[in-house]
């Protein structure tokens, strides 16, 4: 195992002016993900899962914190030493229908990458690679000339997976990658994602709100409740113990096909709160069934266990 | 148990795109008896809405029609029905939960009147019980009365969808149509509306068909099961034939999709292959080029084979 993390992300925020006042989207999240491994990032809409993949990957600043890859930081880098860091982050997107240029043949779109890359020096090679990458992802070379809107969401995904692998990214973030597919069509491109990584090695961020995909795929989980990071484990760990009463309300929710063992589902009660100019303290004490005073205060996430981090004050007190 | 509450007989509806036609339901029949709600799954395109839009005879006239078929409800047949008593009967006998609540409420209407629409349409109510029974709903979904005069973007996507319900509940349905009432909603929010839906089938006997692409949803809410694939039932039973012996190669293909179900392995075992084209069928079994058994018989016509009593599976292999 290395010693520097691929991935150290620092006391992250970003926030985003609002007519109502600053939407607290991400509030000081600290993370480490390892070269190869995937954390997967679930939470309910909003709660700032998205922002945080792109955060990272600088599709948009910061307000506060740091990244760093491979320990150096890149959160205020620019040009140069920010292409050479792109190069190594990528992003596959939820939405596969507008995340391709509709203008902009399959073959082309693939190619947009490795152009500005600087590593090929005519379109004989640059076409070689193109091919190369649509033969991996499983896109038949007949599509070469295609555009977006010729394909299906399936296709037009591994299309979005070619564009993130061309540069051999150490770090892909997939913000919701199969949520748009169906069943059937959401297994194929899982498997494509896992087989990749097998191969080529680099770290994912899977964001979605699917908590069997992510159980499925991930090796780290880190749960998240607006803006804040509650919890994050091991997958298995996760999955047995959870400590944080948010994390066990949303695992308990998830509608079990298992038809001999109906779900045991702890109820939730009351508003959510809102992540624009939020109060201190624990962002799920309105709904949770064990608030009490000490949770107006602000909770950190802290080690628990081995690489089990959880913020609730009273995670102690509340088990069994 | 005496006669079947709801009976679909080979409903076959098309839409025309173009110069292609469409073909979106393919001859499916099914049949249901008071209390029980049938779930119907399948992937986007296969179907299910186009079934119940049929049913409340609400597909848009120009472009599609139902070919032919019978839809019996409760002994009468909703295809002989005029236009004006279908009017009668939608939102009164038949009501439909659509998918999208951000959709399918008015926003420039507050939400107690748009229940109150429903309830002055169908009883001869004055506007003050009117209000008082909306007012009413509102409670019975959760939402607290005083909300009545708030404005759609006022809720939460949830909140929606409670209000989209409480309007297809206003007039106690006998038949209650759910086109992915949950699709929308984050799981916590799910659970807490299919709580309420399993709630108020109790409460009120409301037979109940709900459409969906998750399979957990129907698990947690179904008595019945039928598999859709291109327009077809491929497969159809109670919930344990279905979830503990699922027969037909597509079905078992969906549940070997799913994540939770693949616990230990790595590999998902996805189904090969797309949905084939609507416009341009495979003849014989829709599912055969996609099927990892499919001979020679599958380009044949398919005989829905009857396993145990009730449990059907169209599928010449079995």
């Amino acid at each position: 195992m290395e010693n520097t993390p691929l991935i150290e992300v620092k006391n992250l925020k970003k926030y985003f002016k609002v007519p109502a006042g600053l939407n607290h989207a991400v509030d000081d999240v600290s993370f480490t993900i390892r070269a190869g491994e995937t954390l997967g990032v679930v939470g309910e809409s909003g709660c700032g899962k998205s922002t945080l993949g792109r955060t990272i990957i600088r599709l948009q600043e910061a307000t506060d914190g740091q990244v760093l890859l491979h320990g150096q930081d890149i959160t205020h880098v620019g040009g140069h030493k920010l292409k050479e860091a792109r190069e190594k982050l990528q992003i596959v997107f939820q939405d596969p229908y507008s995340s391709l240029n509709p203008r902009l043949r399959i073959e082309s779109t693939i190619m947009e990458p490795l152009k500005h890359s600087g590593r090929f020096h005519n379109k004989a090679e640059l076409k070689e690679e193109a091919n190369r990458l649509m033969n991996l992802v499983g896109i038949d070379e007949r599509l070469r000339q295609s555009y977006p809107h010729e394909l299906d969401g399936g296709r037009r995904q591994r299309v979005g997976i070619a564009r993130a692998l061309a540069l051999n990214p150490e770090f892909v973030v997939c913000d919701e990658p199969v949520s748009a597919l169906d069943v059937s069509i959401q297994a194929q491109v899982l498997n494509l994602l896992m087989d990749l990584q097998d191969q080529m090695g680099m770290a994912y961020m899977f964001v979605t709100h699917d908590l069997s995909v992510v159980q499925h795929i991930s090796d780290h989980i880190l749960v998240m409740y607006l803006g804040q990071a509650v919890e994050k484990a091991p997958t298995e760990e996760l999955f047995k113990h959870q400590l944080h009463p948010y994390t066990k309300a949303l695992l308990s929710a998830i509608p079990s096909v298992d038809i001999h063992h109906p779900n045991q589902r702890i109820r939730l009660q009351g508003e959510i709160t809102s992540p624009i100019n939020p109060k201190p303290g624990c962002r799920f004490a309105a709904r949770c069934p064990y608030a009490t005073e000490a949770c107006q205060q602000p909770q950190t996430l802290e080690e628990v266990a081995p690489e089990h981090f959880v913020a609730c004050c009273r995670w102690n007190e509340i088990q069994g | 148990m005496s006669e079947n509450f709801l009976e679909v007989k080979d409903l076959e509806a098309y839409y025309t795109q173009g110069k292609d036609i469409v073909q979106a339901v393919n001859g499916v029949s099914f049949s249901m008896k008071k209390g029980q709600t049938l779930g119907l799954v399948g992937e986007t395109g296969a179907g299910k809405t186009t079934i119940a839009k049929a049913i409340l005879r609400i597909l848009p006239d120009i472009a599609a029609h139902v070919k032919s078929g019978k839809i019996v409800l409760e002994g009468e047949d909703l295809m002989t029905k005029s236009e004006d008593e279908m009017y009668e009967i939608r939102g009164s006998k038949i009501a439909m939960i659509f998918q999208d609540p951000m959709t399918a409420l008015n926003p420039l209407m507050t939400v107690g009147d748009q229940i109150l629409e429903v309830l002055l349409l169908h009883n001869d109510y004055d506007k003050k019980t009117g209000m008082e029974k909306a007012g009413d709903m509102l409670e019975l979904v959760g939402i607290p009365r005083e909300r009545y005069v708030e404005y759609p973007h006022q809720f939460s996507g949830g909140m929606k969808q409670r209000v989209v319900i409480a309007m297809a509940l206003a007039c106690d349905p006998e038949l209650l149509l759910a086109d992915e009432p949950t699709t929308a909603l984050d799981v916590t929010i799910q659970a807490q509306v299919l709580d309420l839906i399993r709630e108020l089938r109790e409460k009120l006997e409301t037979s109940m068909i709900l459409i969906t692409h998750d399979l957990g949803v129907i698990a947690q809410t179904c008595n019945l099961v039928a598999v859709i694939y291109a327009g077809k039932i491929v497969e159809m039973g109670t919930l344990e034939d279905i979830f503990d012996h699922p027969t037909h190669p597509y079905t078992k293909g969906l549940f070997g999709s799913l994540p939770s179900m693949a616990q230990g392995e790595k590999r998902l075992h996805s189904i090969p292959g797309l949905p084939p084209d609507p416009t341009h069928l495979p003849e014989g079994c829709a599912f055969a080029p996609r099927c990892p058994h499919a001979t020679e018989a599958c380009k044949g016509a398919i005989v829905n084979k009857e396993l145990t009593p009730g449990h059907f599976c169209l599928c010449c292999g079995v």
